[in-house]
C-alpha cells in the first residue's frame, strides 16, 4: 500500500473517501486533480500504478487484484477488513473473482481505454492540466456538441470526407453509454434545477436529445421517462408529457413488483400514484373534467387498498381542483386538514390549513382567526423545516396584508422572503427562488412600489421576473398580469386613456374579471357611460355570484361614479354606504378608505362640508399611512376643498386662517401629484391654489401658481371632465 | 470494375425492357435463375431461398434455354483462390478469417463478400458479448464495433460511385443499423435501382417505409419484382385489400404455384380476421410444403382463435419435429399451451422464443397475453412495453395495456391505451368497443354511445356494440333509441346466421316486447313475447307478457264493445291471436 506521509494528508484523504465512493465516476483527470490536491504523493502512485496496468499486459491487472487482500490481515492497516475502504476492496474482489475470462479480458479493455482517454490524445502531455483534459471527455455532460465535434475530427477528419451534420449524427451514440451512476446523477441535477431555478437547466430540446439518448442505451431506465415528462410539461407539450409519464409509471410497475411481490407496498402503489399524477397533469393543462376522472380513479383504488396516505393526497387534490373550477370547497378542505392531521401527514395538513386561510381571507373571516392560524402552521412548519410551506405562508402573509390594505406590513413580509435563507440545503449552487410564492411576492412587491411611484424600482423588479420566470413557464402570467395592471394604472394616472385600451384586452385574456372591470374604467373615462354601466352591472352580479368582495367594492366604487357624473349624488349616497359595510365586514381597509373619499366627496357635493371633512378625517389617518400616493393626494385635495367650502360660509376674521389652511394643505397635495407627475391633478390643484391665493391676496404665490396652471394647461388637452366633478 | 458493372448494367437493362405484365415468365425465370447464382456467391441466402422459391414456382426451362453462366473478368479471375478459400470459411461461419484473405483483393464480388464478412463478424461478436457483459450497466449498450469503420469505407466508395448493387444494399444495412434511417432509405433505393433482383434490398426497404405518403414518395425501379415489394408493403401497412389485389394479380400471371404468395395471402387474410379464408391457404400450404416452418406461428394464432386444439396439437407436434428451435415452433406450443390452459408452461416458451430472437414482436405481446390470463399484470405490462419497444404501432400491445389496466380497475387510464390502439387501427371495432366501455365505466354516455355506434359502422367483428349501445340507451331511458339498436342487432344475429355464445337475442326481445306493449302495438309485441318463449332464460317473462297482452285484449275489446257495441256488434271481427297458437309467427 501506499504511505501517507503526513497525518493533514491522510484526514484529507479520508475525508475524500466517502465522496469517492457515492459520487458520480469521475475521469481519471478529474480523480488525479482532486486525490492529488489532498496528497499529491498518491496521486502519482495511483499514476504509475495505473500506468502500469494499462500499458502493461492482462497479467499486470492480475496481479494487482491478487495483491490486494494483503492489506486485511493487518489490524493497523488503513485497508481492514472492516474499514470504509477494506469493505468496498472486498465487495470489488468479489466481483472480480465471478468474472468469466472474457469478461476479465473486457473488464482489462475498459481500464485501458479509461487511462487512454486522459493521456493519448494528442496535445495533452501525460502530466499536463488535468483539468482542462477532463472537460473535453465525455464525463461532461453539459459540453456541447461544438467541442464534441471537433474532437471526432481530430480522430477522422484524415479518414473521412463526412459532413458536419453527419458527424453530430454519429456522435451521440458515440458519447452515449453513462454509467449507472453517471446518469443517475445527471438526473437528479437537472431535476433539481428543474424544480428550483429553470433557467440554469439545459435547454428543452437539449435535455429531451440526451434523455433519448440515455433511454437509447438503456430503455429500461424509467426515471429518465419522468424527467421527460417534466421537461415536455415546460414547453406544454401534453402529447409528450402524457407519453412519458405512463411510461414511466409502466416502467415503475415492473422495478416495484420485482421487490415486494404483488403486495400492497408493491406495485398496487404505484398504480394509485399513477393515476394521481395523471389527475395533476389534466389539472396542469387546465383539463378538469378528465383530470377529475383521473382523481376518481385514483380515489378508488386507494380506497380498495386502504391506502390512507394515498387518499389524503388525492384529497387535497380534490380540493385544489375544486377550487380551480371556482366552485367552494372549504368543507372538502377542512376534513382533509383533520384526516391529514389524524395520519400524521404536516405537510398536507398544513397546506390544507393554508388552502383554507386563502378561503377564509376571501370569504370575510376576521383577521385574528386568520393570522392565528397562520403562526400554528407556522410553527408546524419550522418544526418539520418545511422550507418550501414557511415560503407558501410568508407570501400569503403578505397577501393577506394587502388586501387588509396594510401596504407596510406587506412590505415587510415581503422583505422577510426574499431576505430569508432557505432552509433547504443548496445544491449545485442554486437556491431555490422559482416558486409561486416567490411570483407572487415580486408581484406584490412590485405594485405595492408602483404605488408609491417608485416606477425605476418597479421596472427592475419586473425585469427580474421575467429572467426568473420565462413567459413559457407556469408561473409567468402572475408577472404578466402585475405587469399589465401597472402600466394601465399609470396610463389612466396620466389621462392617457388611449394607452389604457390596449391592456385592457391583454389583462382580459390573463383575468376575465380584472379585464371587464378596467375596460369599464376606460369607457368611463371616455364619457360612454352607458355601456360602462351595463358592463359594471353584469360584473357586480358575476362577482357576487362567486363571491369575490373586493371587486364588488370597486365596482360599487365605479358606479357611484357614474352617478356623480350625472349629478345624482342622491344615489350614490347608499351604494357608497353599502361598499363602506361590506368593505369593513371583509376588514378591507383600504377598499374602506377609498370608500370614505368617496363618501366624503358626495357629502361634499350634496352641500354638507363640515360631515363630509368630519367622515374625511377618519380616513385620512390610514390614507396616510399605507395608501398609494394617488390616494394621499387626492385624500388632500379633497380636504382642501372641503376646507374652502366651510371657510366660505365662516366670518371674514376666521376665514383668513382657514383659506390658508387650506392653501397649505393643497400644497401638500401638489407635492404628491408631482410625485406621480400626474398633469392633469395638477393643474387643477394650481389653479385652486391660484384662486385661494388671490383671495388671500397673496399675488406673489397667486403669479406663481397662475403660471405653473398656465403652463400645465398649454400642455394638456382640454379637462375631459368637469374639475369639479371629479374626486 | 468497369466489366462487372457494365456486365450488370445488361443484365439490368434486360430485366427492366422485358417488362411487360408478367408477360414473358420464361425471361423472368431466367432472371431469376441468375440472380440466384449471383446471390449464392455473396453468401446472401435469404434473398436465394426467396428467388428459389418463385423459380421453383415457375415451369422448368428448356436446355438451350438456361442462362449462361456469369462473364469472369480479368479481376475476377485473379480473385478466384482468395474467393474459394474465403467463401468456404465464410460458410463456415468464421468471418473474421475470411476478411482476412479477401483484404487485398479486387473485383466487386470480393468486395463485397469481404464487408459482408467484417459485418458479419461484428454482429457475431455483438451477440456474444450480450451473453456476458460486465453488468445490468452495459445492458442495451452493447454496439457492432466495425459499423462504423463499415460506414466510412463504404460512404467514401459511395461517393466515388464505385458500389454494385450488392455492396449498396450492404451500405444501408450498415446505416439502418446505426440509425441513419433517411440516408438508409436512399441508399436502399440506389440498390434496387442498381439491381432490382435483389429481393433483399426491397425487404430491408420495406422495414424502413412507416406510411403511404413515403412509399408514394419513393421512386422505384418498373420491373415485376416492384409488385411484389408493392404487395408486401400493403400488407405492412394493413391496406389489406390492396396487398390481396396484387397478390391475385401476381396469381393470374403465372405464380399460382408460389408457396411464398399464398403464404402472404393467407397473412393478408390473417390481418383482416378472416379466419375461414385464411385457413384453408394455411392447409393448402401445408400441403404443398409439409416441412415449411415460416409462418407456422401465424396458423396457430388462427388455430388458436378458431379453438381448434386437435389441429393446433398436430401442428406443434409437427413442428417440433421438424426443428424445435425455431422462434415459430415456439410460438406455436405456446399457442397450443395456452389454448389447454397451461399459461405458466405457454410463458415459458413464449420466453424461449424470444431468446431465440429478441426482435420477435408477436412473442412478446403473447407473453402478455399469457401474464394476463396468469393474473400477473407487472409481468404482463413488461411484455406489453416490450413489444411497443420493439415495434410502436403494435397495436396489440397498446391493446393488451389497456386491457391490462382495465383489468385493474383503472378505467380512466386505460382509455390513453385504447386510443393509441385505436389510433393505429381506426377501422377495428374492437378497439371502439373497448374504448366505449371504458367511457362507459367512468360515466361518460356520450362519449360510450359514439364509440359504440362507430364500432357497428366500422363492422363489428364481436356483434356486441349494438347490444352494448341498447343498453346504454335503455338506462339513459331513451326507449326508441334501444328500440332501434335492438332491432337491428336481431337482424344483425339471424343475418349471420353464426351461432354466438354470448348472444343476447333474448334480451333484446324481452326489452322489445316490452316497448311494443306500452307503445300499445300488441301485435308487435306479442309476437316478441312468443319469440322470447324459445329461450329458457326468457320463456317465463315471454309467458307472462303474451298473458298481459292478451288482457288488456279482452280490456279493449270488451271497453270497446261497450261503447260501440252497438255499431260493431258482429262485423268486426277482432284478431285475437291465441297464446298456443305460437306456430303461425315463428318464421
Amino acid at each position: 500500500m501506499i504511505v501517507i506521509s503526513t497525518s493533514s494528508e491522510r484526514r484529507r484523504l479520508n475525508k475524500l473517501i466517502l465522496p469517492l465512493q457515492q459520487g458520480p465516476d469521475l475521469t481519471l483527470g478529474q480523480f488525479l486533480k482532486t486525490v492529488g490536491e489532498c496528497c499529491p504523493q498518491t496521486a502519482y502512485a495511483v499514476k504509475l500504478r495505473l500506468h502500469e496496468m494499462a500499458d502493461g499486459e492482462l497479467k499486470d491487472m492480475e496481479y494487482f487484484f491478487a495483491t490486494l487482500p494483503t492489506p486485511f490481515r493487518a489490524i493497523d492497516s488503513e485497508a481492514y477488513k472492516t474499514s470504509v475502504v477494506g469493505l468496498f476492496m472486498r465487495h470489488m474482489l468479489l466481483a472480480y473473482n465471478k468474472l468469466s475470462f472474457s469478461q476479465v479480458y473486457k473488464l482489462y479493455k475498459a481500464l485501458q481505454q479509461y487511462y487512454h482517454s486522459q493521456f493519448a490524445q494528442p496535445g495533452v502531455s501525460p502530466v499536463g492540466i488535468p483539468g482542462l483534459a477532463a472537460d473535453n471527455t465525455d464525463m461532461d455532460l453539459t459540453s456541447t456538441e461544438d467541442t464534441m465535434g471537433e474532437r471526432m475530427e481530430k480522430d477522422e477528419l484524415d479518414t473521412t470526407p463526412l459532413h458536419e451534420s453527419d458527424l453530430r449524427n454519429e456522435d451521440a451514440p458515440s458519447r452515449g453509454p453513462l454509467s449507472q451512476k453517471q446518469a443517475e446523477y445527471f438526473l437528479a441535477r437537472q431535476a433539481y434545477l428543474l424544480k428550483n431555478d429553470e433557467n440554469k437547466a439545459l435547454k428543452p430540446a437539449a435535455l429531451q436529445d440526451e434523455l433519448n439518448n440515455m433511454l437509447k442505451f438503456n430503455p429500461d431506465f424509467a426515471e429518465a421517462h419522468y424527467l421527460s415528462y417534466l421537461n415536455s410539461m415546460r414547453v406544454q407539450d401534453i402529447f409528450i408529457s402524457t407519453h412519458s409519464l405512463l411510461h414511466y409509471f409502466d416502467r415503475l410497475i415492473l422495478s416495484g413488483s420485482e421487490g415486494k411481490s404483488n403486495g400492497d407496498e408493491g406495485y398496487g402503489r404505484s398504480l394509485r400514484y399513477a393515476a394521481l399524477n395523471l389527475a395533476a397533469l389534466h389539472c396542469r393543462f387546465g383539463h378538469y373534467q378528465q383530470a377529475d376522472l383521473a382523481l376518481q380513479e385514483a380515489i378508488r383504488i386507494a380506497q380498495e387498498s386502504n391506502d390512507h396516505v394515498c387518499l389524503q393526497h388525492c384529497l387535497s387534490w380534490l380540493y385544489t381542483l375544486e377550487q380551480m373550477k371556482g366552485s367552494d370547497s372549504s368543507v372538502l378542505t377542512e376534513d382533509s386538514v383533520k384526516m391529514a392531521a389524524h395520519f400524521c401527514l404536516p405537510y398536507l395538513a398544513s397546506l390544507g390549513i393554508q388552502s383554507l386561510v386563502q378561503q377564509g381571507a376571501v370569504q370575510g373571516k376576521t383577521a385574528h382567526e386568520l393570522m392565528d392560524a397562520m403562526k400554528e402552521t407556522d410553527i408546524l412548519h419550522w418544526k418539520h423545516s418545511l422550507s418550501e410551506l414557511i415560503d407558501i405562508s410568508l407570501a400569503q402573509t403578505t397577501s393577506i396584508w394587502r388586501m387588509y390594505g396594510k401596504s407596510t406590513m406587506a412590505q415587510q413580509q415581503a422583505q422577510l422572503l426574499l431576505n430569508m435563507s432557505s432552509l433547504e440545503q443548496v445544491n449545485f449552487g442554486v437556491h431555490q427562488n422559482n416558486t409561486e410564492a416567490f411570483a407572487v411576492i415580486l408581484c406584490h412587491l412590485a405594485e405595492l412600489h408602483a404605488e408609491q411611484g417608485l416606477y425605476g424600482a418597479v421596472s427592475e423588479i419586473l425585469k427580474h421576473l421575467k429572467d426568473q420566470f420565462p413567459p413559457h413557464t407556469q408561473h409567468a402570467k402572475l408577472w404578466m398580469l402585475c405587469d399589465l395592471k401597472i402600466q394601465f394604472d399609470r396610463a389612466m394616472n396620466d389621462g392617457k386613456y388611449h394607452l389604457a385600451e390596449p391592456h385592457v384586452t391583454a389583462i382580459a385574456a390573463l383575468n376575465k374579471t380584472e379585464g371587464l372591470y378596467r375596460k369599464a374604467l376606460v369607457l368611463k373615462a371616455l364619457n360612454r357611460t352607458t355601456e360602462a354601466y351595463s358592463i359594471l352591472q353584469r360584473l357586480q352580479l358575476y362577482c357576487e355570484k362567486t363571491k369575490y368582495t373586493e371587486m364588488i367594492i370597486r365596482v360599487m366604487l365605479a358606479t357611484a361614479e357614474l352617478h356623480w357624473e350625472s349629478s345624482g349624488f342622491a344615489t350614490a349616497l347608499p351604494l357608497l354606504l353599502q361598499a363602506l359595510s361590506l368593505a369593513r365586514q371583509h376588514h378591507l381597509q383600504a377598499l374602506a378608505s377609498e370608500t370614505i373619499l368617496h363618501l366624503a366627496f358626495t357629502q361634499l357635493m350634496l352641500g354638507v362640508p363640515d360631515q363630509a371633512l368630519g367622515v374625511l378625517h377618519e380616513a385620512m389617518e390610514p390614507v396616510l399611512a399605507h395608501g398609494a400616493v394617488m390616494d394621499k393626494g387626492r385624500a388632500l385635495l379633497l380636504a382642501a376643498r372641503c376646507q374652502v367650502t366651510i371657510a366660505g360660509a365662516q366670518p371674514d376674521c376666521q376665514r383668513h386662517a382657514a383659506l390658508s389652511l387650506a392653501a397649505q394643505t393643497l400644497g401638500e397635495a401638489a407635492a404628491y401629484f408631482s410625485m406621480l407627475d400626474c398633469k392633469e391633478r395638477l393643474r387643477d390643484v394650481h389653479y385652486l391654489q391660484a384662486r385661494l391665493h388671490h383671495t388671500l391676496g397673496q399675488t406673489a404665490e397667486r403669479n406663481k401658481c397662475a403660471m405653473l396652471f398656465r403652463l400645465l394647461d398649454q400642455e394638456l388637452p382640454a379637462p375631459g371632465a368637469a374639475v369639479a366633478m371629479r374626486l | 470494375i468497369l466489366q462487372v458493372q457494365s456486365v450488370l448494367k445488361v443484365l439490368v437493362t434486360v430485366f427492366c425492357s422485358c417488362y411487360h405484365p408478367f408477360g414473358d415468365l420464361v425471361q423472368i425465370k431466367k432472371q431469376l435463375i441468375s440472380v440466384i447464382s449471383l446471390c449464392k456467391e455473396r453468401g446472401l441466402v435469404h434473398s436465394v431461398k426467396w428467388a428459389s422459391e418463385l423459380a421453383f414456382a415457375l415451369d422448368p426451362l428448356p436446355k438451350n434455354e438456361l442462362p449462361p453462366p456469369a462473364i469472369f473478368t480479368e479481376e475476377d479471375c485473379q480473385d478466384l483462390d482468395a474467393f474459394g478459400l474465403a467463401k468456404s470459411y465464410f460458410d463456415l461461419k468464421e468471418y473474421d478469417r475470411a476478411a482476412y484473405f479477401l483484404r487485398g483483393c479486387r473485383s466487386q464480388k470480393a468486395y463485397f463478400l469481404y464487408m459482408y464478412s467484417r459485418y458479419l463478424s461484428g454482429e457475431k461478436k455483438k451477440d456474444d458479448e450480450t451473453v456476458d457483459s460486465l453488468g445490468p450497466l452495459e445492458k442495451g449498450q452493447v454496439r457492432n464495433e466495425a459499423l462504423r469503420e463499415l460506414r466510412v469505407e463504404l460512404s467514401k466508395k459511395h461517393s466515388a460511385g464505385e458500389l454494385d448493387g450488392f455492396a449498396l444494399y450492404l451500405y444501408g444495412v450498415v446505416l439502418r443499423k446505426l440509425d441513419l434511417l433517411k440516408e438508409a432509405v436512399d441508399v436502399f433505393v440506389e440498390a434496387t435501382h442498381a439491381l432490382p433482383l435483389h429481393w433483399g434490398a426491397w425487404l430491408e426497404l420495406c422495414n424502413l417505409i412507416t406510411n403511404i405518403e413515403m412509399l408514394k414518395a419513393l421512386s422505384l425501379p418498373d420491373c415485376w419484382i416492384k409488385d411484389f415489394f408493392m404487395a408486401h408493403m400493403y400488407t405492412e401497412l394493413q391496406m389489406i385489400k390492396e396487398a390481396l389485389q396484387k397478390y391475385q394479380s401476381l396469381i393470374e400471371a403465372g405464380f399460382s404455384k408460389s408457396t411464398y404468395i399464398i403464404s402472404q395471402i393467407a397473412v393478408a387474410y390473417h390481418n383482416i380476421r378472416d379466419i375461414d379464408q385464411a385457413l384453408a391457404l394455411f392447409n393448402e400450404l401445408r400441403e404443398q410444403d409439409p416441412f415449411r416452418i415460416e409462418n407456422m406461428d401465424t396458423f396457430s394464432n388462427l388455430l388458436y382463435v378458431r379453438s381448434m386444439k386437435p389441429e393446433l396439437s398436430y401442428l406443434a407436434h409437427n413442428l417440433v419435429e421438424i426443428d424445435k428451435y425455431r422462434v415459430e415452433t415456439c410460438c406455436v406450443i405456446g399457442n397450443y399451451y395456452s389454448l389447454r390452459s397451461q399459461h405458466e408452461k405457454a410463458a415459458l416458451y413464449f420466453q424461449r422464443a424470444l431468446k431465440l430472437n429478441p426482435r420477435c414482436l408477436g412473442a412478446w405481446t403473447l407473453m402478455g397475453h399469457e401474464y394476463m390470463e396468469m393474473k400477473n399484470t407487472s409481468a404482463a405490462i413488461q411484455a406489453y412495453r416490450h413489444a411497443i419497444e420493439v415495434n410502436k404501432r403494435d397495436y396489440r400491445a397498446w391493446y393488451g395495456l389497456g386491457q391490462t389496466y382495465e383489468i385493474l380497475k383503472m378505467p380512466f387510464y386505460c382509455l390513453y391505451y385504447y386510443r393509441k390502439a385505436h389510433q393505429l387501427r381506426p377501422n377495428d371495432s374492437r378497439m371502439l368497443v373497448a374504448l366505449g366501455e371504458s367511457y362507459e365505466k367512468l360515466s361518460q354516455q356520450v362519449e360510450a354511445k359514439k364509440c359504440y355506434w362507430r364500432a357497428y359502422s366500422v363492422g363489428d367483428v364481436e356483434r356486441m356494440a349494438l347490444l352494448k349501445l341498447a343498453k346504454l340507451h335503455e338506462q339513459l331511458n331513451e326507449s326508441d333509441d334501444a328500440a332501434q339498436c335492438y332491432i337491428i342487432y336481431i337482424q344483425d344475429i339471424f343475418s349471420c346466421g353464426e351461432q354466438l355464445e354470448h348472444a343476447e337475442v333474448s334480451t333484446a326481445l324481452r326489452y322489445l316486447g316490452q316497448y311494443y306493449f306500452k307503445n300499445k302495438h300488441y301485435d308487435e309485441a306479442s309476437l316478441c313475447a312468443q319469440r322470447c318463449c324459445d329461450y329458457n332464460d326468457a320463456r317465463e317473462e315471454g309467458k307472462a307478457l303474451l298473458r298481459q297482452i292478451s288482457q288488456v285484449r279482452d280490456q279493449t275489446e270488451t271497453s270497446s264493445t261497450d261503447l260501440f257495441g252497438p255499431l260493431s256488434s258482429n262485423n268486426t271481427p277482432v284478431r285475437r291471436v291465441s297464446p298456443l297458437d305460437l306456430s303461425s309467427f315463428t318464421p
